[in-house]
């Protein structure tokens, strides 16, 4: 059998409005065969993790641009967790420092990708993961 | 049989989490339906399945939001499937609709599920009517299934729905577009969105028009036309008492059994269909390759019907001159 | 003649040239071509469409004497964490003899959110300063004579209110309205279209708009009312001629309400002010600023009738391209700013912010912020450039490119007149699906390399490391903001503040202009959030549908 299709969230935390990095990443895992629900601007964390147990996604993907990130990466992670999405992937991208990238990492949160990272990287990066974890 | 699916007791505590995977269970294992359909069928609660159609950009997404919003303060549960296009080239799929239900989310008594419409073309997913049964069970009483916003031909809604919404919206020639893929005449209940757009006159005198003219089979009432404002909450409370109009009338009319037992007869028709097609191509071993046995045909010129019968022989089943499209449609 | 068209020698040598691999296109993706020589001019240098510097139509600069006159104005957006630390930043700046300040909001403030609401956790001081009441506003410029400085200020949904906190301050500072000056931004209409930092529908913000435009033609008159902002639009992904036509479509609509509000084009045109991008593609992005003066100059004398040359004029701010810096290699970024920044001054602006080489990896550290602007003194007093007006008029190049661009804005304008409007245009997504587009197109080319970005799809630097200290903001900024604002709370008036929110929310179902109750409501310390909050009662909330 074909390897399930990935399912993933795509959102914005936070108060700013720069979608443009998550629309094009949105397209891109389209495009690369990926169901994406784009859940848009100004997401909560509640509202995102809530969002993810209905639909069962593979992965959560947050852009963050306002430097809020450190906030709503692990606000997001502990959420997954409580609600019994700690096996899945919470990745995502903005303006990080690799020393924040580095601390969340740490906190369980998978790579960030930043300006200037290509989207076959994020697409290859997501498809590792999820071969490398079946449900 | 040992069961395949380790969160049933969940599921039936009211886990969210266990319903959610449940539903990508039907989606990604059809070797697993048939378990979840045992365990699921037997605890159907009767929901009143509404299907929201309509051609793309008239507010479906809107009008369910806004339908959810006011059952939900009536005390009622909801779930809502909304269906969006997969990718014929990619696969993929771009599940947008939640951004028209912020106002939804977080709510105990909501539970919305995107779906992509994968192999189904009639708007809905194949699995969405299975999904429609997991909510049931799970405890919902009104499931919305929203479909895609194709324009025509979305009549997987009226199998897998009890009542059938249309909504359109004025200025657009939706009317002529509606009228081409037969979904006026299946519509339960007309809802023209937007009415505050230039041309709300012109298209409610279409659609009078139509139904004098009598383009519906004659059983059928001429559907309730009304006027909303989604975006502005404006009709929505005139549609919701509409539409419980309708399944009050439906319900006591024997009407809605009449439906749930089409789907059940339905299914077991595609199952079987199924079965014996997987049998069929056991029993006739490796030259049932359709995909090879078609190029060779075609390489040669020649028709298909000597392979056919020779297939057929095989498995001692019949396919005869007088009907040669057998139990398969075109 | 023996003579024979040196043009005509040119042509079969350069098509039997071997050609480099590459794609001569535009950073647009807009074609060119090799070579533009004297025929690319025709009907391009005459005084109607090149003219004179400070001349109609403006093309070569709005001044007569540009940069021989008056350098532009080096201005760095800058603000962060709490009203106290930026006071402190302000102070600084004015004694080094700055006579202008700048301020960045934290985002809950542009969004018209109190600090202490559930989506601004985490945001608070982050990317600017938060300003919840009027007393952030009186500590912001404590001690900064606010009559003697220009202040801009980059806020656009709650721009009134804010402005209203501001002269609030003015006042109790006793500094009268007719002398203050400054800018707000105050372009919702970009907000739709990029930014998307809005709070109710189109309408009632556009009549927030006009309002204050109104207020201060009467009573504030030498403050900068709109600063029509493409900027954004561009790092939302545009092309630059989108740019170009999506930021002037604005400027017109914001023309139209106003004398639609009953306003004469000459109070108010002069007062309206423009912010474009600078990004990589040099001369396109030269072409378009001054494409733009002349695009504008035409439509306020022919159709919206000005009769003051003032009006006519399309001043702008110019910032370099946040969008075109990169993660990796970062002081590569400082050279590709330089670029910009003097595309920007060949494009004759009137200010020019540099930005920082680190800011594709964090907030700028002071150290990248001062190498930014020393990018621009390079420029201003070392490379020569200024000494001459408008240096590249009639070259064959940018005077050809000029007019392409123009024709290009002229067609956009066609197309958003057809679907109505700009405001139909953005309730149809039409602005958000052709940045969409444009966005996704460019990425495309960076995948498939058509268009190289050194350090990043090509030239990589395998073993980098980076090098660069980064600026942390400490996270007790945002604590210490929630508990100012509800000492204010338990410390103001309470029934004062609900009698002038409920006069607002009032009015604001009225024609009435709306400035003197946002005073009203900013004097007794009623807070940003719970003003906007009032307002949304009467114009409810605006939800974008997603546009890919």
């Amino acid at each position: 059998m074909a390897d399930p299709i990935i399912k993933v969230i795509i959102a914005k935390p936070g108060l700013d409005g720069h979608d443009r990095g998550a629309k094009v990443v949105a397209r891109a895992l389209v495009e690369a065969g990926m169901e994406v629900v784009y859940l848009g601007l100004r997401q909560t964390p509640e509202a995102i993790v809530h969002a993810a147990v209905e639909e069962d996604v593979d992965v959560i993907g947050l852009s963050i641009l306002s430097g809020a990130h450190m906030t709503h990466f692990r606000k997001v992670k502990e959420l997954m967790d409580k609600e019994g999405l700690g096996d899945r992937l919470l990745t995502g991208g903005g303006i990080i420092p690799t020393k924040d990238q580095a601390k969340l990492a740490e906190a369980g949160i998978g790579r960030l990708f930043g300006p200037g990272d290509d989207l076959q990287t994020i697409i290859d990066y997501i498809r590792d993961w999820h071969r490398s974890h079946p449900r | 049989m040992k069961s395949k699916i380790e969160f049933w007791d969940d599921f039936f505590k009211g886990s969210r989490l266990a319903c959610a995977r449940l539903i990508t269970k039907v989606e990604n294992a059809p070797a697993l339906v048939p378990e979840i359909r045992d365990r699921i069928i037997p605890c159907l609660r009767g929901a009143v399945r509404i299907g929201i159609t309509g051609p793309p950009g008239v507010g479906k997404s809107t009008v369910t939001a806004s339908l959810a919003g006011l059952a939900v303060k009536a005390g009622r549960k909801i779930g809502i499937i909304a269906v969006d296009p997969s990718s014929p080239f990619t696969g993929g799929a771009f599940l947008g609709d939640r951004v028209r239900m912020q106002n939804l989310i977080g709510n105990p008594n909501v539970f919305i599920r995107s779906q992509a419409s994968r192999e189904g073309h009639g708007g809905l997913s194949p699995t969405t009517p299975y999904v429609a049964d997991i909510l049931d069970a799970f405890g919902f009483e009104r499931i919305l299934i929203e479909t895609v916003g194709v324009g025509q031909a979305e009549l997987d809604v009226l199998g897998c729905a009890d009542l059938v919404v249309l909504v359109l919206q004025p200025g657009t020639g939706d009317v002529i577009q509606a009228l081409k893929a037969g979904i006026i005449e299946v519509a339960d209940l007309i809802l023209v969105n937007k009415a505050d757009m230039p041309g709300l006159e012109s298209l409610l005198d279409a659609l009078k028009f139509l139904f004098d003219m009598n383009a519906r089979p004659k059983a059928k009432p001429i559907p309730p036309i009304l006027t909303a404002s989604a975006l502005n909450d404006q009709g929505i409370d005139e549609l919701q008492a509409e539409l419980e109009k309708l399944i009050e009338g439906q319900a006591s009319s024997g009407f809605l059994k009449q439906k749930k037992l089409a789907r059940l007869e339905g299914e077991i028709k595609a199952a079987i269909q199924n079965e014996i097609w997987e049998k069929f191509r056991a029993a006739a071993g490796p030259e049932a390759d359709i995909a090879e046995a078609a190029k060779r045909l075609d390489d040669d010129g020649r028709s298909p019907y000597d392979y056919i019968r020779d297939l057929g022989r095989r498995v001692s089943l019949k396919f005869t001159t007088e009907n040669p499209h057998g139990e398969h449609r075109p | 003649m023996a003579n024979t068209d040196p043009k005509k020698t040119w042509e079969p040598k350069f098509g039997r040239s071997e050609l480099r691999d590459a794609d001569f296109t535009s950073i647009s993706g807009r074609p060119l071509r090799p070579l533009y020589t004297a025929d690319d001019l025709a009907g391009l240098d005459g005084d109607d469409v090149l003219g004179f510097p400070g001349e109609y139509p403006y093309t070569r600069g709005v001044h007569p004497s540009m940069y021989r006159g008056k350098l532009w104005t080096m201005r760095q957006f800058s603000g962060m964490g709490t009203a106290e630390q930026t006071n402190a930043r302000y102070k600084f700046l004015l004694e080094k003899g700055q006579t202008g300040l700048s301020v960045a909001f934290d985002n809950p403030t542009l969004y018209g959110r109190d600090s202490d609401h559930a989506l601004s956790v985490g945001e608070v001081g982050k990317t600017g300063v938060a300003v919840d009441t009027l007393a952030d506003m009186e500590r912001l410029f404590d001690g900064i004579p606010l009559g003697r400085v220009s202040t801009s200020m980059t806020i656009n949904a709650p721009a009134a209110w804010i402005f209203a906190m501001f002269l609030a301050n003015a006042e109790k500072q006793g500094a009268p309205f007719a002398g203050l000056r400054g800018t707000l931004q105050n372009d919702i209409l970009k907000e739709y279209i990029a930014q998307k930092e809005w709070i109710f529908p189109p309408l009632p913000h556009l009549r927030l708009i006009t309002d204050l435009m109104a207020f201060c033609a009467g009573h504030v008159p030498q403050w900068n009312t709109i600063s029509v902002s493409g900027y954004h639009i561009r790092e939302a992904g545009s092309t630059a001629a989108q740019e170009l036509a999506f930021t002037l479509a604005d400027g017109f609509e914001y023309v139209e309400r106003a004398v639609a509000a009953g306003m004469d084009v000459d109070d108010f045109a002069p007062r309206l002010s423009f912010f474009f991008n600078a990004h990589m593609d040099f001369f396109e992005e030269i072409a378009k600023m001054r494409a733009a003066r002349r695009i504008w100059a035409r439509r306020l004398k022919d159709k919206y009738k000005a009769k003051s040359p003032r009006s006519w004029l399309c001043r702008f701010h110019v910032q370099t391209a946040g969008c075109s810096l990169t993660a990796q290699q970062p002081e590569l970024n400082i050279v590709r700013t330089a670029l910009e920044a003097l595309s920007g001054v060949l494009g004759g602006c009137q200010s020019l912010h540099t930005n920082s080489m680190d800011e594709a990896l964090a907030l700028p550290s002071e150290k990248a912020v001062e190498i930014a602007l020393r990018t621009q003194q390079i420029i201003a007093h070392e490379s020569g450039v200024p000494h001459v007006i408008d240096p590249l008029g009639g070259s064959y190049y940018v005077e050809k490119l000029t007019a392409e661009l123009e024709e290009e804005a002229e067609r956009i304008f066609h197309k958003i007149d057809e679907l109505g409007g700009v405001v139909p245009a953005i309730e149809q997504g039409f602005f958000q699906r052709e940045i969409t587009r444009a966005a996704y197109e460019y990425q495309m080319a960076l995948f498939r390399k058509r268009k190289v970005i050194v350090g990043v799809n090509d030239f990589r630097n395998a073993e980098e490391t980076l090098e660069i200290p980064i600026l942390e903001i400490d996270e007790s900024v945002e604590r210490d903001q929630v508990r100012a604002l509800h000492e204010v709370k338990a410390r103001r008036d309470n029934g004062a503040v609900r009698r002038s929110l409920a006069a607002l929310t009032k009015a604001a179902a009225t024609p009435e202009n709306l400035m003197p109750r946002l005073l009203d409501c900013a004097r007794v310390y009623a807070t940003l959030g719970e003003t906007s909050d009032a307002l949304t009662v009467a114009f409810g909330e605006y939800m974008e549908k997603p546009i890919f």
